[in-house]
């Protein structure tokens, strides 16, 4: 696609980046077919497209941000099945986090939106805050009818409905020492994970040791930044990467890393794409390659390193490919591989490529949207007849189970408890084979 | 009878006539004539633009003038191992010209498409006395609005062609006749149904009022020795099927209505599924056949009344009064009236191409009814 | 750029605004687009070196909609462009400065499937892949298979009468549909065909269909679904050069051969589309012909060794059959994928899309080798081999002034030059505004000026998608068929392109 940027603004990395991704648009429209804005939508603006093109004039133009880019650019689940479906090879990715990071240093949202998220911002990457936010919850429960019909409010309203009813104890945080370990990785802590679902890391833990590997749990390792990349605080989120890459290096330095494995997917994508983030930084650029390249989902590294003897559960395993898995990481055979090695019967969705409409703040943020995905997804894995729905990434896992009466693991949790781990909680009310 | 001997004698009638507001009706065989209305015309012979201009088996595509017989159209391109797919029939006289203007198709329409599906480009005059050309010679063409579709069928309605290009397809190396004896119209729909919507394929399907069902594999020996062998296990639920060597006139009676029994005669064009309560619901007496998998259905009676019309309206289709005594023919129209706007808008076509009304000679006289419609 | 598009009705552009509420009125919530930023997605179509926001984007939801909406710009003198998934790649679907652009993105049901007669009911927005996969369950599928179907629009390729690599064996679009409703540009919405075959009267469905949205839209269509066959299998044989790829065409066709599939790529097309899939084509061919065989499998078998004799005695140097249904979908991804792919080798390319005689290929690669060293861009080619549809893309940088214009320039002579071997200016992509004014070297003036009579019988104030397909828009009074409505004639002085 023709660009026209000025010389001095491609000066600036990040434009000059953007335009290269523009210009690899041909304009075919594959990526229309899935997109699941489009999809639901049926508006160019809602699809990858059309968001290239709204980018495309923002950045050439050198442009204030208008409502309607920003309100189209927000409705992206930077699900990323479209960078999958370009045949042109178009990185989405890159453009769309860049016009994030624009739209928030250009343009003034209302007042609500900004406290919003700045709200998101402060709680979310902070596992504290956040504990302490799914705590207060339920006090604002009887305030969502009235929040929903405050337009300004819904987002609250959103977040205080995906709270559980319950907050769940702490998840284990002990390194696993294993003598003549086959490998040595660090566990991404996360921020919303661990609070939401601790039980994800405590069968992660006992699956590696399982398999053999050293795991410790890096110093001043914090949020990977994805949350407040994908809402355009660019600056926040590269010191959260900086201060990652710096932990990390520690470990890589000292005894050595034979991977940083992720259970959440989302924030996964982001750290591999650490190296593209700080290309820009001399001090940072090198180590964030090394730290990019050795960044593996969990299921990643098992079907690479093996998976324990397993025993085989009886289950029929209905798997949603979390995006930021599928199309972020490009992981797909290796998680339904896995579990079919463990011995589950796996069925893949209709509409596998679209997204369940989690997609970070998405749910909170769009939470009409996310509603309609959410249904939409939840319909097709029912459609399935399963007796468990499995996924890789904690966001998805909790908004299919607001839409769905299936139990909703994570994948590691089936594989834990096939080669040899706990049954689940999630599975208790199955009964015992 | 005006004869013209090419495409400009044939402008210059239809200009003449355009100019002094005379009706021309257009002629290839003349086969077709008691298709219609009575009426006053002055027919023009397109017999005498004969010849075959341009054949390149390879390329899958022929030219001919369109008086050319059908027959010797047909002879020409099997010489050739090939064939025009649509499988048309005609009288002796027919010629491609007039067959392409009634848009007639066989028994395979039902998998390879109707005449109009094989209308690649033609040279023809319109109702201005206006040689214009439309389409080309290759199969795939998309350049411009497809007059050559309004053509097929247009039953010298909207212009005269003079000459027409066609693709050709492949004949098939065997063909094999599978037969089943003794179904109820609603069985052999089901049958037929499941054979089509088999990966068996077959090429055509009928039903006679007898009970027998026809289905025809075509194609390469292998191939048509594998599925012989597959369609009877395809087919146990509804039937059972065996080879029939003769099958040539029980085929030409689905195919064509040839053998039924009546003064009037329509052709019925339906959604297959509704076949079986239009045969239900024929008068006694009335004789029937099934092709195209249920697609069609040539019913023959003797009523002349347009009760057939009426059923076949009810069931999503159309019925079209092929032959029938004079005096049915002038008060019953040939075609199917048209829903309002459709008509209006049918109408506004045929007169681009005729604004003069030269080829209006009230044959159909529903297109009297559209102009005033429109008008 | 070279194509000059009408100039736009400044009434039209002064009571935008008013446009706007009416259309709002009839199209509520966020079916009415008119901000000017969020009009730029929709000002090109999959010929991506022209572009234009449209006036208004329009994105109802219903057939009464539709109606409404184009019954009042009808009355109003707006012009309407409709618009599918804008990946036509001759213009159809480029906006005007003062049309309103109708999206059917919104239509996406399928609304009946009937396996028994084997026809499926949808709405236009229904892409063509997902015809497919609404019927595949119960073993069917639709036949035509354009490149783009994971995107394009049954809409769409009913105005386009798409193709795709099926089509040499199972037909175009329009020998697919069986009917649709119509709206037309007053409002009137008619239904043409239907779920039964041949319909009476004249074949009005047949001339709608490749229409390019100048004679009405399409608010539902009625397909033929097939039975899914038995096997499919594919092979490529690669050749040292293009001829020898032809003659093995046309000799597999002789024999009375027709098969699923055949298409042809040359060897930039084929480095682009290996670099997409990742499937293994040979790379150091000429030309690699893709040839699909379906139906039983004994016939498969027969056909398949008839291929690799055929190719055999024409040259090939390298034949490999898929092994399994995964490496068949490979091999054909990378077809699929191949005009978007070259994205990968080029910013920019245009797409062109002739039809010649198979026997004139030969002819025809090498006088567009020529026109490329004279014209110093690149060319790749990929073809429909099976019925000699041309898809040269040539490659260029639109960033580069004049670029563009030599591309088009370049692309004009290649259709001319197919026009000259006896074929067309276009197989499958329509004429849009891309091959807008090429239609003299194919059709002479009363050619012409029949088919614009048959705009007019549809649209006789030439309000929908006007500047498209014909290179000068007569008014309809010119042609002899004069519509004068409230005591004026509707059209002031149109422009000659």
């Amino acid at each position: 696609m023709q660009t026209r940027f000025p010389p001095e603004a491609l000066a600036d990395p990040a434009m000059a980046t953007s335009e290269g991704v523009i210009r690899k648009c041909v304009h075919c429209g594959f990526c229309t077919a899935t997109c699941p804005t489009y999809v639901l939508l049926g508006d160019e603006n809602d699809s990858p497209r059309g968001r290239i093109y709204l980018i495309k004039d923002m950045l050439e133009n050198g442009r204030k941000p208008g409502p309607e880019t920003v309100k189209h650019v927000d409705r992206c689940l930077s699900c990323l099945a479209c960078m999958t479906t370009c045949p042109s090879g178009v990185n989405y990715m890159h453009l769309v986090d860049h016009a994030r990071a624009y739209i928030h240093e250009n343009y003034q949202r209302p007042w609500h939106e900004r406290a919003t998220r700045r709200l998101l911002a402060w709680v979310l990457p902070y596992p504290g805050r956040m504990r302490l936010a799914l705590e207060l919850a339920p006090l604002g429960r009887p305030l969502v009818p009235l929040m929903k019909r405050i337009k300004a409010l819904r987002p609250l309203a959103a977040m205080v409905e995906l709270a559980p009813a319950k907050v769940p104890a702490p998840a284990p945080m002990e390194p696993v020492r294993v003598p003549g370990a086959k490998a040595r990785v660090a566990l991404l802590q996360g921020c919303a994970e661990p609070v939401l679902s601790p039980e994800v890391r405590a069968a992660t833990l006992r699956l590696l040791e399982r398999a053999g590997c050293e795991v410790v749990f890096a110093q001043d390792e914090g949020c990977c930044g994805a949350l407040v990349h994908h809402m355009g605080r660019e600056g926040d989120a590269l010191a959260a990467a900086r201060r990652n890459v710096d932990a990390w290096m520690a470990e890589i330095e000292g005894d050595g890393l034979d991977a940083v494995i992720v259970t959440t997917s989302g924030c996964g994508t982001t750290i591999k794409d650490y190296v593209h983030m700080l290309r820009a930084d001399p001090a940072y650029a090198e180590k964030a390659a090394q730290v990019s390249a050795l960044a593996m989902d969990v299921s990643e590294f098992l079907a690479k390193h093996g998976l324990p003897a397993a025993t085989p559960r009886g289950l029929t395993v209905a798997y949603h490919p979390p995006c930021s898995l599928q199309h972020g990481q490009k992981v797909t055979e290796a998680p339904k591989r896995l579990l079919a090695e463990a011995g589950y019967t796996v069925r893949l969705p209709a509409e596998a490529h679209l997204c369940c409409g989690s997609a970070g703040t998405y749910n909170i943020l769009q939470s009409e949207l996310a509603g309609q995905l959410g249904a939409r997804k939840a319909e097709r894995l029912s459609a399935l007849e399963a007796d468990v729905i499995a996924t890789g990434n904690i966001g998805c896992a909790v908004q299919i189970a607001r839409h769905s009466g299936l139990p909703v693991v994570h994948t590691i949790e089936l594989l834990d408890w096939a080669t040899g781990g706990p049954r689940p909680q999630a599975l208790k009310h199955l009964p015992q084979e | 009878m005006l004869e013209p001997r090419d495409a400009a004698d044939l402008a210059e009638l239809v200009a003449d006539a355009a100019a002094s507001g005379r009706k021309l009706e257009l002629r290839g065989g003349g086969t077709k004539a008691d298709f219609g209305a009575p009426r006053e015309a002055e027919i023009v012979s397109l017999a005498g633009l004969t010849g075959v201009v341009d054949y390149d088996p390879a390329e899958l595509v022929l030219t001919v003038r369109t008086g050319t017989l059908l027959s010797d159209v047909q002879a020409l391109v099997a010489g050739e191992g090939q064939m025009l797919a649509f499988e048309p029939w005609g009288d002796e006289g027919a010629t491609i010209g007039g067959t392409m203007a009634a848009g007639v198709a066989g028994s395979r329409r039902v998998t390879a498409g109707s005449a109009r599906d094989h209308l690649l480009g033609l040279t023809a005059v319109s109702g201005r006395g206006e040689v214009f050309v439309a389409g080309a010679k290759v199969v795939k063409n998309v350049t411009g609005y497809d007059l050559p579709k309004l053509m097929a069928g247009s039953w010298g309605r909207i212009g005269a062609m003079a000459e027409l290009t066609v693709k050709v397809l492949p004949h098939p190396r065997e063909v094999v006749t599978l037969a089943a004896r003794g179904l109820s119209p609603v069985a052999a729909h089901a049958a037929m149904a499941c054979a089509l919507g088999s990966n068996a394929e077959v090429s055509a399907a009928a039903a006679l009022s007898d009970g027998t069902v026809l289905l025809r594999v075509a194609g390469f020996a292998p191939s048509v020795e594998a599925r012989c062998a597959a369609l009877p296990g395809l087919l146990a639920a509804h039937c059972g099927l065996e080879p029939l060597e003769d099958a040539a006139p029980l085929w030409q009676q689905a195919m064509t209505g040839a053998g039924l029994k009546g003064a009037v005669h329509w052709d019925v064009h339906l959604p297959p599924r509704a076949a079986p309560a239009l045969i239900a619901a024929l008068p006694e007496g009335a004789d029937w056949a099934m092709d195209w998998g249920g697609g069609r259905v040539w019913v023959c009676s003797d009523a002349e009344d347009d009760a057939v019309r009426q059923i076949a309206a009810g069931l999503g289709g159309e019925a079209r009064l092929i032959a029938a005594p004079a005096a049915m023919r002038a008060r019953v129209s040939a075609f199917q009236p048209r829903a309002k706007g459709v008509a209006a808008l049918e109408a506004r076509v045929r007169r681009a191409f005729d604004p003069k009304g030269v080829f209006v000679t009230g044959r159909f006289a529903e297109d009297a009814d559209a102009d005033a419609l429109s008008a | 750029m070279s194509i000059a598009m009408p100039v736009p009705n400044a009434e039209t552009l002064a009571k935008r605004e008013r446009i706007a509420r009416a259309l709002r009125a009839i199209v509520p919530g966020e079916g009415v687009i008119d901000a000017p930023e969020a009009l730029r997605p929709w000002e090109s179509d999959g010929l991506t070196a022209y572009r234009q926001p449209p006036l208004l984007v329009v994105l109802p939801e219903t057939t009464a909609q539709v109606s409404a909406v184009l019954k009042w710009c009808h009355a109003e003198g707006v012009k309407v462009v409709p618009r599918g998934a804008g990946t036509s790649l001759s213009g159809g679907a480029l906006p005007l400065a003062d049309a309103v652009l109708l999206g059917l993105g919104k239509f996406k049901r399928v609304l009946d499937v009937d396996y028994e007669d084997r026809v499926a009911v949808v709405q236009p927005g229904v892409t063509n892949l997902a015809i497919t996969q609404a019927v595949e369950g119960r073993g069917f599928y639709y036949a035509p298979d354009p490149s783009s179907q994971i995107a394009c629009t049954i809409g769409g390729n009913v105005a386009e009468n798409s193709g795709g690599v099926h089509c040499l064996k199972y037909g175009l679009t329009t020998n697919n549909v069986l009917g649709a409703e119509v709206v037309l540009m007053d409002g009137e919405i008619v239904r043409l065909g239907g779920r039964h075959l041949d319909s009476g009267g004249l074949d009005l469905l047949g001339v709608v269909v490749g229409s390019e949205g100048l004679l009405g839209v399409v608010t539902e269509v009625t397909v033929r679904i097939l039975p899914r066959p038995e096997t499919a299998r594919a092979v490529l044989v690669g050749f040292p050069d293009a001829e020898q790829a032809g003659a093995c065409v046309a000799q597999v066709i002789a024999e009375g051969i027709i098969p699923a599939g055949m298409e042809m790529m040359d060897r930039p097309a084929i480095h682009a589309a290996e670099a997409f899939v990742n499937v293994g084509y040979p790379l150091d061919v000429g030309a690699l012909l893709i040839v699909e065989v379906d139906g039983p499998a004994a016939e498969c078998d027969f056909l398949i060794g008839e291929i690799a004799r055929i190719g055999n005695a024409n040259g090939a140097v390298t034949s490999r059959v898929s092994d399994g249904e995964a490496e068949r979908m490979a091999f054909w991804a990378g077809r699929k994928a191949a005009f978007p792919a070259v994205g990968r080798i080029s910013p920019d390319y245009l797409c062109m899309d002739g039809t010649i005689p198979r026997r004139r290929l030969p002819d025809v690669l090498r006088r567009m080798e020529e026109l490329s060293e004279e014209y110093g861009l690149r060319v790749a080619n990929v073809f429909h081999a099976g019925d000699g549809n041309l898809h040269p893309l040539i490659l260029y940088d639109a960033n580069v002034p004049g670029e563009l214009d030599k591309a088009e320039a370049f692309g004009a002579d290649i259709l001319r030059l197919c026009v000259s071997v006896g074929g067309v200016l276009t197989g499958e992509h329509g004429v849009g505004i891309e091959k807008r004014d090429l239609m003299p070297e194919m059709f002479s003036d009363a050619d012409l000026k029949q088919q614009q009579r048959v705009k007019c019988a549809f649209d006789p104030e030439l309000l929908l998608n006007p500047g498209k397909v014909f290179p000068v828009l007569h008014r309809c009074a010119e042609l002899g068929q004069m519509h004068v409505h409230h005591g004026a004639l509707p059209h002031p002085e149109l422009p000659r392109f």
